[in-house]
């Protein structure tokens, strides 16, 4: 095991991915070694690594992260049950689809960060309206994906399922589920990392709490170190996420690939 | 037979047309529910005044124009630079193991999460709401030159080695047409996405004109029918774009013979 971990594979594999960026943070701290710039535009990174520190051990961080988290996990989950919901029948049935798409694509059109005003005058400044900002962010894509993949499968099997006469059940579980899990859950992927964006920019505008909120402070009192250890915790989050859910993606749909 | 087509295609564009109007009813009945509810549910006639003001005074034509500037700039400045750097990764190994990674570190942070920092470093004005736009194009651009110069067939190369181009020739005659589709939709993305990120970071810089700024001005005084007029003008201006946009791409991709 050991042998293998220290390959030369391993080298030719692994070292180069974290060259430039271990080069990028060399340049930055000796940047600010050099004193280039004034400590109020850029902080070295020990700075922003004692920064992190402090917000940690004061909890702030944790505090933050964990109301962000909330929110995120909230939001996501509403918003994306009910795209699944929405996108499977709208798939199924046409007359949904008469009706609702119309109305659907109109407000897909519309960036959810533009409705970010419209939101707070309905619902106030508060949980709520953050909760429904990351909904509104969730719905489109999983909806979207849904009704793509259901209206993907071909007819014929629905059709070897009537002359079969399969049960509903089993129509769900064996024709419906397995044709738009994976589009699904690219979707899903995909409305995730919108929603973590979108929760981002509403604590930016609006909120007493969560990390966005924590970097327009910082932005505000001039602390530059607080602001990129925001960006940073932003960047990993998102990161974490979308690896988690790609980790996901690969042991949910194995079977197709095998 | 083209009678009964045109009856169906009547009855589904009426039956597209029930939810909105539903929809614009429930609004209009809010509106008049007490004071509680006229401070969010302005009524829909308020709104028509309001946009007929705003056309007659120029102020939604002026802020619309501005963040199309805006988006424009940051496309072009940020989609060119995603194109130069996308295609370098594609051609060359030692580019893309370079700058790969560094690629996909800076990529992680949300967009709008760099509002902040970009706001200390050059203030809330023009340049801030162009750098964000760019980084916005940029990602894509990236993103699709190098996967559609990636994925080019070996055999098109090979057979552009063994009638002797040189690398250049290879690159203009073989890679750029070969990777046009998958850039294209690179631009795409990267229009839908310069769009968000403008309005965006328009809300959170709210100085100077644009859409965003006007939304957010309309939103302290709580002016509801500006802002639903902005949310329209955003929604209808990136349809517009967006379509344009696909048209465009379709003409420019006729020579391909799929579909």
């Amino acid at each position: 095991m050991a042998n293998k971990l220290f390959s030369t594979a391993f080298f030719q594999e692994r070292v180069p991915l974290f060259i430039s960026p271990l080069l990028l943070l060399g340049g930055w701290a000796w940047v600010c070694q050099a004193g280039i710039f004034p400590e109020q535009i850029l902080v070295s990174p020990l700075r922003v690594y004692e920064a992190a520190a402090e917000l940690w051990n004061s909890g702030d961080l944790q505090m933050h992260l964990q109301h962000s988290l909330s929110r995120l996990a909230f939001g996501f989950c509403a918003g994306s049950l009910l795209g699944l919901v929405f996108g499977v029948l709208m798939g199924l049935f046409k007359p949904v689809a008469q009706y609702c798409s119309p109305l659907f694509n109109a407000i897909r059109q519309v960036p959810t960060i533009a409705f970010i005003p419209m939101l707070i005058l309905i619902f106030g400044v508060e949980e709520t309206f953050k909760i429904v900002v990351v909904a509104k962010a969730a719905f489109f894509p999983v909806s979207l994906a849904a009704y793509d993949a259901v209206k993907g499968i071909p007819r014929s099997y629905f059709e070897v399922a009537r002359v079969y006469q399969l049960p509903a059940r089993y129509l769900i579980t064996r024709i419906i589920l397995p044709a738009t899990v994976p589009p699904v859950l690219t979707g899903l992927r995909l409305s995730l990392g919108r929603s973590w964006m979108v929760l981002v920019a509403a604590e930016l505008l609006a909120a007493d709490s969560g990390i966005g909120q924590m970097m327009e402070l910082g932005r505000q009192m001039f602390r530059i170190d607080i602001v990129m250890v925001g960006v940073f915790i932003t960047g990993l989050v998102g990161f974490v996420l979308d690896r988690g859910f790609r980790t996901l993606e690969g042991h949910l749909v194995k079977w197709k690939y095998r | 037979m083209l009678k009964r087509l045109k009856n169906s295609l009547r009855l589904s564009a009426l039956q597209g047309v029930v939810l909105p109007v539903l929809l614009l009813l429930l609004w209009d009945y809010l509106s008049r529910q007490g004071a509680a509810f006229a401070y969010a549910f302005v009524p829909v006639i308020d709104i028509w005044h309001s946009l007929l003001e705003l056309l007659t005074n120029g102020e939604l034509l002026t802020n619309l124009l501005a963040t199309l500037q805006t988006a424009m700039v940051g496309l072009v400045i940020g989609g060119s630079l995603g194109l130069m750097v996308g295609g370098l990764m594609g051609i060359s190994r030692t580019v893309d193991k370079i700058i790969g990674p560094l690629y996909h570190t800076v990529r992680q942070v949300p967009l709008l999460g760099w509002i902040p920092l970009i706001g200390l470093w050059f203030g809330n004005g023009l340049t801030s709401k162009v750098l964000i736009v760019c980084l916005a194009a940029f990602y894509p651009m990236v993103l699709n030159t190098y996967e559609g110069m990636r994925h080019v067939e070996k055999q098109y190369i090979e057979v552009g080695q063994v009638l002797k181009f040189t690398r250049w020739q290879i690159f203009i005659h073989v890679l750029m047409p070969a990777s046009l589709p998958s850039i294209i939709t690179g631009v795409m993305h990267a229009l839908a996405f310069a769009w968000i990120s403008t309005v965006g970071s328009e809300l959170l810089f709210s100085t100077g004109p644009g859409l965003g700024g006007l939304m957010q001005t309309a939103q302290s005084a709580s002016r509801m029918d500006i802002v639903v007029l902005c949310v329209a003008s955003i929604g209808v201006t990136g349809f517009i774009m967006n379509y344009g946009f696909s048209r465009l791409s379709r003409h420019l991709l006729r020579w391909r013979n799929v579909r």
